[in-house]
This record gives structure tokens, C-alpha cells and sequence, in this order.
């Protein structure tokens, strides 16, 4: 399947959310990962051609990063 | 063997035959280091066999062969993917870059990937 440069961007921010899962402690790694893809599951649904809707939610997505990498975040549920 | 040592100790600049024994097995240790080689690919197969088969979201791991492609014989969709390609990336202890990671859709793209790269063990 051929993927849009824009699908190619959440791929990317995913593979980017599952990459600062890993510096995460052992015991939580496990919860971050759930987060992260529950948060994309969330917005499933949106049409690919959606652009606006798309590029919301990346910038979104990328600020929420953001804040869950700081190494003070230790653990979510 | 023995004597040519400890002449050689003795004398280090001697220039006979005798330093032949040494010089080889140094350079043995020197092959040795270097050979550990790529994988093989039925190695590489069966550790993302080994992935997959653990994956929950394969819903039938008998469709798991050679060939199979994530999306249409694995069920799996584009997140499930990225999961996947990292978790071979862990595996194997490489970093795939994005570029390359979005053209692994199959097993069999993946183990020609891996099998390319020397640094993956």
C-alpha cells in the first residue's frame, strides 16, 4: 500500500512515541506503550484526506510527546 | 615453539624464521576477531517468527511463512507495523531509519534488510 507523505508522518511520530517508551523504567514501559496507541486508535476513524484534521492532531501528538518524554514522567496509567 | 619464545624475548629484534609462529597466531587472533559475519537468513526468519508468533495481534500465527505480508496475510495495519519493525529493530539490535522502515511491509523485505546490515546481531 502506497502511503501519503502525511501517513508517513504519524508513522513516524508513532515510531518516535514507541522510541522515548524505551528510555522509560521496565515496570511502566508497558503503560506508555498502551498510551500512545490508544491515543492513535482514538482518532482512527478521521479521513485520510482530512488534512486540517490531520495536521491538528500531529502537532497535537507532537506536543504531547514532548511533555511524556520529559525524564520526570516516570509512570502513567 | 618454546624456545623460539623465549629467544624472541630475549632478543626481540631477531630477524629468523622462528618468529613466523607468533607473527600467525597473531594474526589468526586478528581473523578471528573479524569474522563474525552477517546472519544467515533462515536464523533471521525464525527470530521474527519468534516476534510474531508472540504478537497478539496475529490473529493466526499459521499463516506465518517466508513470505508473509503484515498487512494482507497477518492482518495487521500500519500501526501494528511500526510496532513490529520496531520490535525486530530491538531484537536485532540495529536502529532502522524512517525511510527504510517504511518499506518493510513483509518478512521477507525484513530479513533482506537485516541480513544486509552488519551490525545486526
Amino acid at each position: 500500500m502506497r502511503l501519503s507523505g502525511l501517513q508517513k508522518e504519524v508513522l513516524s511520530l508513532y515510531r518516535q512515541c514507541l522510541r522515548e517508551c524505551r528510555k522509560k523504567p521496565d515496570t511502566a514501559r508497558q503503560h506508555f506503550k498502551s498510551f500512545a496507541r490508544n491515543e492513535f486508535d482514538k482518532n482512527m476513524g478521521i479521513e485520510k484526506r482530512d488534512f486540517a484534521a490531520v495536521e491538528f492532531l500531529l502537532r497535537k501528538g507532537r506536543r504531547q510527546l514532548e511533555m511524556y518524554s520529559s525524564p520526570g514522567v516516570k509512570n502513567i496509567h | 615453539m618454546r624456545p623460539a619464545a623465549t629467544r624472541l624475548a630475549a632478543a626481540p629484534r631477531i630477524q629468523s624464521s622462528f618468529v613466523a609462529a607468533p607473527k600467525s597466531l597473531v594474526f589468526q587472533a586478528l581473523r578471528c576477531y573479524s569474522s563474525a559475519g552477517g546472519l544467515e537468513k533462515t536464523e533471521v526468519y525464525e527470530r521474527i517468527k519468534q516476534i510474531l508468533t508472540g504478537f497478539d495481534k496475529v490473529t493466526d500465527p499459521t499463516k506465518i511463512t517466508e513470505t508473509s505480508h503484515f498487512a494482507n496475510d497477518l492482518g495487521l495495519d500500519s500501526l501494528d507495523t511500526v510496532e513490529v519493525v520496531m520490535a525486530i529493530e530491538e531484537e536485532f539490535s540495529v536502529e532502522i531509519p524512517d525511510k527504510d522502515a517504511d518499506t518493510i511491509h513483509s518478512i521477507d523485505k525484513a530479513v533482506e534488510y537485516i541480513t544486509s546490515q552488519p551490525g545486526a546481531n
